[in-house]
């Protein structure tokens, strides 16, 4: 899963997320496929970087959380419920989604760290790897000579 | 545990400069030290249930040790690599020996798919069962000096022994998920690898025990016990591991704060014991030896090692034990220390804590960080703003727009997918930039802050990018060791200070910086050996060899 997650979260950066926004996908894309969740969901969220779920549902989870209330309203906006359940399974509390009436509640026991659930392997298609791959891959720097001789620090050789 | 005395802490002020984190030493709560406690705790066995060696020593061996229930298996592949090919660097894609850490006792099939990938490292895919990925290169001046003089009946050269410490370096300790194998998670709650970094020592520790054994198979007959004593494992670490202290602050304090408590516990001592007196006095004189022995190729590094060695013949002064009859010895010794540079305060405060395990063992339970940071957000601007010149105050000094304080910039490699660190006015790559300026980043924040308090909410759906920054404030208070103080980006920043806290903390010593930004070490220097576990197995802080 730590691999999925830091993968997803580079190609949410690559994508145009901020950074902490895309630490917070690469989490909730991580627990999402390991539930068995459909990508499908996480791929549109990715398409509509800049903008989009993946900025809007950390802003709302953490303005629920910030009412320090057991049941606190959430408004996430137009989101796909799955999504929105991988994200609020990453919070470091105890949290669940409640409807009650017309509204949405963030459930959290404050008192209560999130249950630790032993990861699952994560199986998904090769294409959707490939495109976190191709996304991820726009963080990195090429190498240049210098880069090469000094950027990692060490001389040409290093034996003894 | 409340109920233990301790003097303030030392304030993250002081404490979470680059500076000092820079001079760390190992302590008591190193995790090689925690390991070996637990080892030992556990009455853990380590058995060698398969061998097959041709005679040059290329082959396979399995080790297996039983920790919290659970038997772990080291995997060593070791291979014919011809000389060329033999480097440290990342770049390398071959290696004398490749490790697998396995969950279980391998059977031959699972021997046999080990052997095949792990030689691969990087290039390979690996399984849950995995737990930990590494390889390591012979020391070849060392490595074939033992060999040629076991083959002759003789012992190695002692002095050669001291000079180098290991017969084989790592290079990679990969662990928590790479290359598919287990993520952390896996094993967290499990007796034994639940501290930080555990499953990564054990198979350092295991590591060393096959390079002895493969010299004594080569070479026909084994090293002395002694000699093996203080043959480590050599490392060599560069940029990778900087930016971990920075994406981790809850491990970070944890790590911190453990240390700073045990610091703030000892020092609240009214009185101690005759026999304390003694044991700092013999660790004090120890660890002048070990700094006699600390010889290093970087000319100020050198500088640096002799200066401690002149200040600390004032501290092995200190502890005489008639000298430490008065109130409060050890506030005397770390108030005196103050007074010298930060080499001679952060050895002090190692050396503080080696007698009084009783006080200090019992906080390596608190360095790991199984929940992730437990902190509500901010609510509004004006929250973010208080918590800002309350506890991170250190970020808004720097002007972060003249090129001294934002002259470099970390980002990733496209060719090893590696941490690297550039010049901002020199190189390309700089719109790709790494997030490890939480300082410039915090500022940033403040300066955007609005003058009528908003909801955090609406403040970030302005300012996406300043997110980050509210998290690590917001984190700030509870976790107050958590944030390096200091400006990542300048001129001034010296990534070998952050990979010597990380090393200190794994239990590194002789700390053989080759640059800014990557430095030798050794590990296990001085450990007990895989069939000491039922002797005294905390009594190698500071390790030293007579030649």
């Amino acid at each position: 899963m730590t691999e999925i997650a830091a993968l997803a979260a580079k190609a949410a950066r690559g994508a145009g997320a901020p950074p902490l926004q895309a630490a917070r996908f690469g989490q909730a894309a991580a627990r999402h496929l390991a539930a068995g969740r459909d990508a499908g969901v996480f791929k549109e969220a990715l398409a509509a970087l800049p903008a989009g779920p993946v900025l809007q549902v950390p802003i709302a989870l953490d303005a629920a959380l910030a009412c320090g209330q057991a049941d606190a309203p959430l408004h996430p906006g137009d989101v796909d419920p799955d999504f929105l359940c991988s994200y609020v399974e990453c919070l470091p509390f105890q949290a669940a989604l409640a409807q009650e009436r017309d509204r949405l509640l963030l459930r959290v026991d404050l008192s209560h760290p999130a249950p630790q659930q032993r990861p699952a392997r994560i199986i998904c298609d090769a294409g959707f790897i490939a495109e976190l791959e191709h996304l991820a891959a726009r963080t990195y720097v090429p190498d240049t000579a210098q880069s090469r001789a000094r950027g990692a620090g060490a001389g040409l050789t290093d034996n003894d | 545990m409340a109920d233990i005395p301790q003097a303030p802490l030392r304030p993250p002020a002081e404490v979470m400069r680059l500076a000092r984190m820079g001079a760390m030493f190992p302590t008591r709560l190193s995790f090689l030290r925690s390991l070996m406690r637990r080892l030992k705790a556990e009455g853990a066995r380590v058995t060698r249930g398969h061998w097959q060696m041709d005679a040059a020593g290329f082959g396979e061996a399995v080790y297996t040790v039983r920790l919290g229930g659970y038997d772990y298996s080291l995997v060593a592949i070791s291979s014919d690599l011809p000389a060329e090919a033999r480097t440290d660097r990342v770049i390398a894609t071959a290696w004398d020996t490749a490790y697998v850490l396995y969950d279980g006792v391998p059977d031959t099939a699972e021997i046999a798919r080990i052997k095949a990938a792990a030689p691969r490292q990087e290039a390979a895919r690996f399984t849950e069962r995995d737990l930990v990925l590494s390889r390591a290169n012979k020391s070849v001046r060392l490595f074939s000096h033992v060999i040629e003089r076991l083959r002759a009946g003789r012992q190695p050269d002692r002095a050669l022994i001291a000079q180098t410490g290991y017969l084989m370096r790592t290079t990679a300790v990969y662990g928590n998920g790479k290359f598919g194998i287990a993520d952390r998670a896996v094993y967290q709650d499990r007796p034994g690898l639940d501290g930080p970094f555990m499953a990564e020592m054990l198979t350092v520790w295991m590591i060393r025990t096959f390079t002895h054994d493969l010299v004594a198979h080569i070479g026909g007959a084994p090293l002395d016990r002694d000699l093996r004593r203080h043959l480590g494992i050599g490392n060599s670490t560069g940029l990778g591991m900087a930016p971990f202290l920075v994406t981790h602050p809850v491990l970070l304090n944890n790590w911190m704060l453990a240390r700073e408590t045990a610091l703030a516990r000892v020092r609240a001592l009214p009185r101690i014991t005759g026999t304390d007196a003694a044991t700092l006095q013999r660790l004090a004189v120890r660890a002048a030896r070990h700094l006699a022995q600390w010889q290093v190729p970087d000319t100020s590094h050198q500088q640096r090692i002799d200066a401690l060695r002149i200040d600390w013949a004032g501290a092995v002064a200190r502890c005489a034990p008639d000298r430490l009859v008065a109130d409060y010895p050890i506030e005397a010794l770390i108030r005196w220390s103050q007074r010298g540079s930060l080499d001679l305060q952060e050895l002090m405060a190692a050396l503080v804590m080696e007698p009084f395990g009783a006080l200090v063992d019992g906080l390596a339970d608190c360095m790991s960080d199984p929940f992730g940071p437990l902190v509500l957000p901010l609510r509004d601007t004006d929250a973010l703003r208080a918590r800002i010149e309350e506890d991170c105050a250190w970020a808004l000094t720097p002007d972060y727009a003249s090129r001294g304080e934002c002259r470099q910039f970390w980002y990733v490699s496209a060719a090893k997918q590696e941490p690297r660190l550039g010049d901002r006015f020199e190189e390309e790559g700089a719109a790709l930039e790494s997030p490890l300026d939480i300082g410039r980043r915090i500022k940033a924040a403040y300066a955007d802050l609005p003058d009528a308090p908003e909801p955090i909410e609406r403040f970030l759906q302005r300012h996406p990018d300043h997110a980050l920054a509210v998290a690590r404030v917001a984190a700030a208070a509870r976790y107050p060791y958590g944030e390096i103080r200091d400006n990542l980006i300048g001129a001034a920043c010296l990534p070998i200070d952050m990979l010597r806290c990380k090393l200190a903390f794994f239990g590194a010593s002789k700390f053989d910086p080759k640059s800014d930004r990557w430095t030798r070490i050794t590990l296990c220097q001085g450990a007990p050996l895989a069939d000491e576990l039922d002797g005294d197995v905390d009594g190698w802080w500071l390790p030293v060899f007579e030649p």
